[in-house]
């Protein structure tokens, strides 16, 4: 696998001197999809928008298909890497949704033909066919937010990196949103980077995980990423309602070896261990010891 | 619920105005704007207006929504036809204790009243009879500096951003036990509101301008704009330009 993005001692102090980055270093490759979560405060915004050269820091090096970003144009740039916004009333500032996915493409230099029908093709991957000519404020947050990929798909990015794609969205949207950004991945080939705090989104979004605060705390699979309670707790993040679910029922003699994430893989898991061998829970003398063991080792949520 | 400032509401009707060429439309109808702004004489002036009224009831946008427009503006137009016939230097023809009104007053003022109310009242056969983005689109095709096509792009797109957020500031306000009274402390709370929506907005402005060229913007507004003018559209527009020019020679020649 080649690496799609490579950061290297990537530093980055605000005008007012608040240090955002500190000697950050991460890998990506081409192909997969990468979470980088993190607390509020953590820099992850700020190290987005390092990944397709609207910020420059003087600070270490930011490597695109190996190639330097401090020497790269902007427009080859963002050929490459699709960044999409949080507030998508950042993201969309043309009078219409047709402008607006139109923008990217056009300064891209395509042609009309070729403009319009990337934007249809856009619209109807995010499921907004007809919106063409509705002006952003008479969409709903979920219609703006998905509006906003879109306006990045209509470019054909071979990394999209999203920032907080899943906040402040209604469970249905939210679904949406993640099943289409899993299948960008699966059918498209595309890399996906994406910052968040929305825990339960990513064991579907990532194959790898960043733990992200101020500098890289740690590095791993969603699932050596939670097995780590103190990198958690000291880094305000949370597991799956389901992953702490199952660490219970484990302490009722449930056999279970990898803690799943979601629920697709507690189905899976309940499935196997029931097939394989009788299940016999039980509540023994140290049992509620355990328990209580596991609900405080979470409890730094209050 | 805030009212949002919608001149376009009715651009989705159906009308001689509506089918218009925006291109066309717009040039005819500043035209003709700037012809009736510029009358000397009263009559000439008054068939202006009628014209202009014409115009809006050809373009079938309802008559109400345009005088809820109106209603302010002619507040303020209406305050310039009292001071001009009371200041205005002349014949004296009628005296309220010490004000003295003149007929030349009464001229100028009426003349003044009836060219603005004539030029307000065609903004709206020529700009609300389409959708404002057509209307930019159009100004963007003209060769209007793409500067100025952006500023009106984007206060458009961000006018309801705004008012909405000032909105949300207003009732997280309320919702603490604010209330809007005439004295100091409601006075220097609504500053500061205004001072917080002011910071919000730049701070959005930094974002949208990273939003921009994260998509390859370079400093020039360039869109796709599908137009198709049409040998009715030169019709429509020439003859509104012909009646603006007649205007003209009418009160030169004193036909009129």
């Amino acid at each position: 696998m080649s690496v799609a993005i490579s950061v290297q001692n990537l530093g980055y102090v605000y005008s007012d001197g608040t240090v955002a980055l500190e000697d950050v270093n991460m890998e990506v490759y081409e192909g997969e999809r990468v979470v980088i979560a993190g607390p509020n405060g953590a820099g992850k915004t700020t190290l987005l928008l390092h990944l397709n050269g609207i910020l420059r820091s003087t600070e270490g090096e930011v490597e695109v298909f190996g190639r330097s970003l401090k020497r790269l144009r902007r427009e080859e740039i963002i050929r490459d890497v699709g960044l999409v916004f949080q507030d998508p009333d950042d993201q969309l500032f043309m009078p219409t949704l047709f402008d607006d996915l139109a923008f990217g493409p056009v300064n891209l230099g395509l042609k009309e033909e070729e403009v319009r029908k990337r934007v249809k093709e856009a619209l109807s991957i995010l499921g907004l066919s007809g919106y063409e000519n509705r002006c952003p404020h008479h969409l709903s947050y979920g219609e703006k937010k998905k509006a906003s990929l879109a306006a990045i798909i209509s470019m054909e990015p071979k990394i999209l990196v999203l920032d907080e794609p899943t906040a402040n969205l209604d469970p249905r949207s939210r679904a949406e949103l993640i099943e289409i950004i899993k299948e960008l991945n699966e059918r498209e080939g595309i890399t996906i980077v994406v910052a968040t705090h929305d825990i339960n989104a990513v064991p579907e979004l990532a194959d790898r995980v960043y733990v992200l605060n101020r500098r890289i705390i740690a590095e791993g699979t969603p699932g050596e990423i939670f097995n780590d309670a103190a990198l958690l707790r000291d880094n305000n993040l949370e597991v799956p309602e389901v992953y702490k679910l199952f660490e219970v029922l484990r302490c009722f003699g449930y056999p279970c070896e990898e803690l799943p994430l979601s629920i697709d893989d507690a189905v899976a898991e309940l499935t196997r261990t029931i097939n394989e061998r009788h299940i016999h829970l039980h509540i023994h003398e140290h049992t509620h010891e355990d328990v209580n063991r596991i609900r405080s080792k979470y409890e730094h949520h209050g | 619920m805030i009212e949002y400032p919608e001149i376009d509401r009715y651009a989705s009707l159906d009308s001689p105005l509506h089918r218009f060429d925006p291109r066309a439309k717009l040039i005819a109808f500043l035209s003709l704007i700037f012809s009736i702004v510029l009358v000397p004489d009263l009559k000439v002036a008054f068939i202006g207006l009628l014209f202009a009224v014409f115009m809006l009831i050809l373009s079938r946008i309802p008559l109400t929504f345009v005088f809820h427009y109106l209603e302010w503006v002619a507040i303020f137009i209406l305050s310039f036809f009292v001071i001009l016939i009371f200041t205005f230097p002349g014949e004296e023809i009628a005296r309220f204790y010490l004000l003295s009104i003149t007929a030349e007053g009464l001229y100028t003022g009426s003349l003044i009243t009836v060219r603005a109310f004539s030029a307000l009242i065609l903004i709206f056969p020529m700009i609300g009879t389409m959708r404002f983005d057509t209307t930019i689109k159009a100004l963007y095709r003209l060769r209007v500096p793409g500067s100025l096509v952006q500023m009106l792009m984007f206060t458009y797109r961000y006018i309801f951003v705004l008012m909405d957020e000032f909105q949300s500031i207003w009732t997280a306000m309320e919702s603490r036990g604010f209330q809007l009274r005439s004295n100091f402390y409601a006075l220097s709370t609504i500053g500061k509101a205004l001072g917080m929506l002011f910071v919000r907005s730049y701070e959005r402005a930094e974002r949208v301008y990273q939003a921009m060229c994260s998509r390859g913007y370079t400093g020039n507004p360039r869109t796709l704009v599908e137009f198709d003018i049409r040998m009715k559209d030169y019709l429509l527009a020439v003859s509104i330009m012909g009646f603006a020019v007649s205007l003209h020679i009418a009160s030169f020649t004193g036909v009129i």
